[in-house]
């Protein structure tokens, strides 16, 4: 067996002169402990914490200066919040929350110091090895040729008419970004200049561009696949958090880890192992960990709720235990090679199961398993719908009222939904069936709707904020005081605008997802 | 009479000429006989009721031979006009069961089983307000269960005019899910249920 690996991230300052000391005593410091040496905990992000079990750390270990003594002043808060919040995503990850500890001594602390390494190494023995085996593929993974992807797209039909960029939402912020542009530059052989990747990183994949496009140039699919050759030549973009959802999302592709994203499910909702129908959730429980502090969001909620509804029409469906995220922002991120491993192991697991329909609300989810798996080869012997669907469905046969909501709404659409003929007017429906004091669309509203910011945990700017200002003010002024979401990313991106100490007050609105507010006014007659 | 066979279910369908009433008690009769087997009678009244007057179809259902078939005291009162609610809700016992179309009809009687259903207009909102009809025969199979779902719908497609069964399949669909929706609704509000979140 492999020896173990245990990270140790040690603070410049007080825990350093005690490790030094070690060493200089010549004291036997475990073999399995490699030492990085860092400025400060504080600094040492969520991100860079799971991408250290990611590249296979059996335990990892963060060291710093005992409270009060920090020579940056919050540098060991920081570390202890950032440390909890890894630990909580871990366990629900499955490689388990004890394998990261968040330690202080003093720098005259060395015989603890050693003391702790010891126990520390045993117990991580203890333990075994984490199930981080992410296989590499015999065959080396090789993405399409610039040549092959402009033809795959059609993108010799633009006729350079710019409709695409007098409709996108970035070049309208004001950044200087033209899909016309990068269309053009790709064509003519300049896919590695500087500027043109910088663009291919910032699109939002939104999608207005290719609805209004009269060659039909499907310009946010053209996007992700130059996205995919540039990643295949190790050429990456600005992931947002460290690129701690890519990494989280890349672990994932381990097939023997044992994620549990249903730990935190409420007792009354019924669920049924036999049933025949899947509740597939998505990333929620993740996102609410991840955004704790900062967002706060409860995106969990929705998941919740959903399972609420279909409860509600005495449906009981399966869930599957080790649910993994369906790798929507790996693939849109580039990473094909890993969506492709993720989403396989999500669709061999829920054949398993003998499942004949999928249920989602997540719209990222949605489009991914019914659209985006059986495009990558991924054969799924189900169906996949979208919550709105069913629920539409169901509302349809009567027999049931909306309890009256005493808020004004508005909503934001999400990208994703957008694309498809069959549902994007379903959110519509459904929000002309609930009874609140009003609903006003916003000035972009339906296949027009701005996007709220960022998608695929890629390229998010200064002129992403433009654009969630822009939306938020849009919002406002429809004299709405909730905005109704669809999407739980939407509802991240947003709020995260809404934090901007300098605007607070006149960008903050009240969110709630469009299924909870179903949900929560739904009753029979 | 009547109560010598406990399984015999008498059912009025009134309502005013044009309406489809006797068509749609045709439909329960065959669906009964021919679909699930049973005994089953049709007696129509036209006369000078006719032409947007009141008109009726009484059909009884049952096991074993039927020795009369009009209707003095029905089982099941369908009324798909005030006229014809007028008229017959008089003979209805109070442990009968009385169905309405809702928007058509105003019952001020009590008893103890009654359902409704905007049949018309879910009709109108299909695109052909004639199929009211067949919506309410949807709704009273869901709901009262005389006749076997499956008969009904065999039924339905063989007794519209070619080049709708399609059509007169989904009006049907539309009562009978209203119809167990219903149930459901009532069921849960009785466990205490009522909505999705309490
Ligand atoms: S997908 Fe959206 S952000 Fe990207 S170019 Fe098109 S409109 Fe602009
Ligand atoms: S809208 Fe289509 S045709 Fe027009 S410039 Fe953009 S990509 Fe080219
Ligand atoms: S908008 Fe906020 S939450 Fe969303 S990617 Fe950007 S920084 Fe992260």
């Amino acid at each position: 067996m492999d020896k173990y690996k245990i990270i140790l991230f040690l603070c410049n300052w007080g825990p350093h002169a005690a490790f030094q000391a070690l060493q200089d005593n010549r004291d036997a410091i475990p073999s399995e402990i490699h030492m990085v040496r860092i400025p400060c905990t504080g600094r040492i992000s969520k991100s860079l914490l799971l991408k250290a079990f990611e590249k296979g750390a059996d335990g990892v270990i963060l060291m710093g200066c005992r409270h009060g003594s920090c020579h940056y002043g919050t540098g060991t808060e920081t570390a202890e919040k950032n440390t909890e919040d890894t630990r909580k995503i871990i366990e629900t990850l499955g490689i388990g929350k004890e394998r990261l500890k968040f330690v202080t001594f003093h720098p005259d602390e060395s015989d603890l110091l050693l003391e702790f390494l010891n126990s520390f190494t045993k117990e991580i023995a203890s333990y075994s090895h984490t199930h981080v085996t992410r296989s590499k593929d015999p065959e080396p993974w090789v993405e399409k040729s610039i040549e092959e992807i402009v033809s795959k797209h059609d993108v010799f039909a633009c006729q350079d008419c710019g409709k695409c960029t007098s409709a996108c939402p970035l070049a309208l912020t004001g950044k200087p970004f033209s899909p016309r542009a990068v269309a053009a530059a790709v064509i003519s052989g300049e896919v590695n200049d500087e500027s043109v990747k910088n663009d291919i990183w910032s699109c939002l994949t939104c999608g207005i561009c290719y609805d209004r496009c009269p060659s039909a140039v499907n310009f946010p699919e053209f996007i992700r696949d130059v996205r995919c050759y540039y990643k295949n030549r190790e050429i990456t973009g600005q992931e947002t958090h460290g690129g701690f959802f890519q990494s989280l999302m890349r672990t994932m592709t381990s097939s023997d880890l044992k994620p549990t994203p249903w730990s935190w499910l409420p007792e009354e909702i019924k669920t049924d192992s036999n049933s025949k129908v899947l509740f597939f959730g998505g990333c929620a429980p993740y996102f609410d960990i991840f955004f704790r502090e900062f967002l706060g969001v409860k995106t969990c909620n929705i998941l919740a709720d959903s399972l609420r509804l279909l409860n509600f029409f005495d449906i009981q469906p399966a869930i599957l235990e080790e649910e993994r995220c369906c790798g929507h922002d790996l693939l849109w991120s580039g990473d094909r090679e890993n969506f492709t491993r993720l989403g396989k192991i999500n669709a061999d697991r829920i054949h398993q199961m003998g499942i004949e329909e999928v249920i989602t609300s997540c719209p990222e989810c949605y489009r991914t398993l019914a659209y985006d798996y059986p495009e990558h080869g991924i054969e799924l012997n189900f169906k996949v719908t979208h919550l709105y669907e069913l629920l539409e469905n169901e509302i349809n046969k009567g027999a049931v009222q909306f309890k009256k909501i005493n808020k004004k709404l508005t909503i934001q659409d999400s990208c994703r939904l957008n694309r498809f003929e069959n549902i994007y007017d379903q959110s519509r429906k459904l929000i002309n069936r609930i009874n609140p004091e009003s609903f006003t669309e916003m000035q972009n509203n339906g296949k027009t709707s701005i996007c709220c910011g960022n998608s695929a945990w890629i390229g998010c700017d200064s002129f992403s904020k433009a654009l969630q200002v822009k939306r938020l003010n849009q919002a406002h002024d429809t004299g709405s005081d909730v905005l109704v979401t669809s999407c739980p990313k939407c509802q991240i991106h947003l709020k995260c605008a809404m934090e901007d100490p300098f605007r607070e007050n006149e960008l903050k609105i009240e969110t709630m997802d469009l299924t909870s507010i179903i949900a929560k006014t739904l009753r029979w007659e | 009479m009547t109560n010598i066979q406990d399984n015999k279910k008498e059912v009025v369908i009134t309502g005013f000429g044009g309406q489809g009433i006797v068509l749609a008690g045709t439909i329960l009769g065959k669906a009964a006989a021919l679909g699930d087997h049973r005994e089953s009678t049709l007696v129509q009244s036209y006369g000078p009721e006719s032409r947007g007057g009141a008109c009726s179809a009484q059909v009884v259902i049952s096991d074993t031979i039927i020795f009369y078939p009009y209707i003095k005291t029905p089982d099941v009162l369908v009324c798909m006009s005030q006229g014809g609610y007028d008229k017959y809700i008089g003979d209805l016992p109070d442990d009968g069961i009385l169905i309405i179309d809702h928007d058509l009809v105003k019952a001020k009687r009590k008893v103890k089983e009654f359902y409704s259903i905007s049949a018309t207009r879910i009709a109108e909102e299909l695109g052909r307000k004639m199929m009211a009809n067949i919506i309410m025969i949807g709704f009273v199979t869901a709901v009262t269960k005389i006749i076997s779902m499956d008969a009904a719908q065999d039924t339905v497609v063989k007794s519209v005019p070619k080049g709708t069964e399609e059509m007169n399949l989904k009006a049907f669909n539309r009562g009978s899910d209203y119809g167990l929706s219903v149930l459901k609704g009532r069921e849960k509000k009785a466990e205490g249920r009522t909505g999705a979140v309490s």
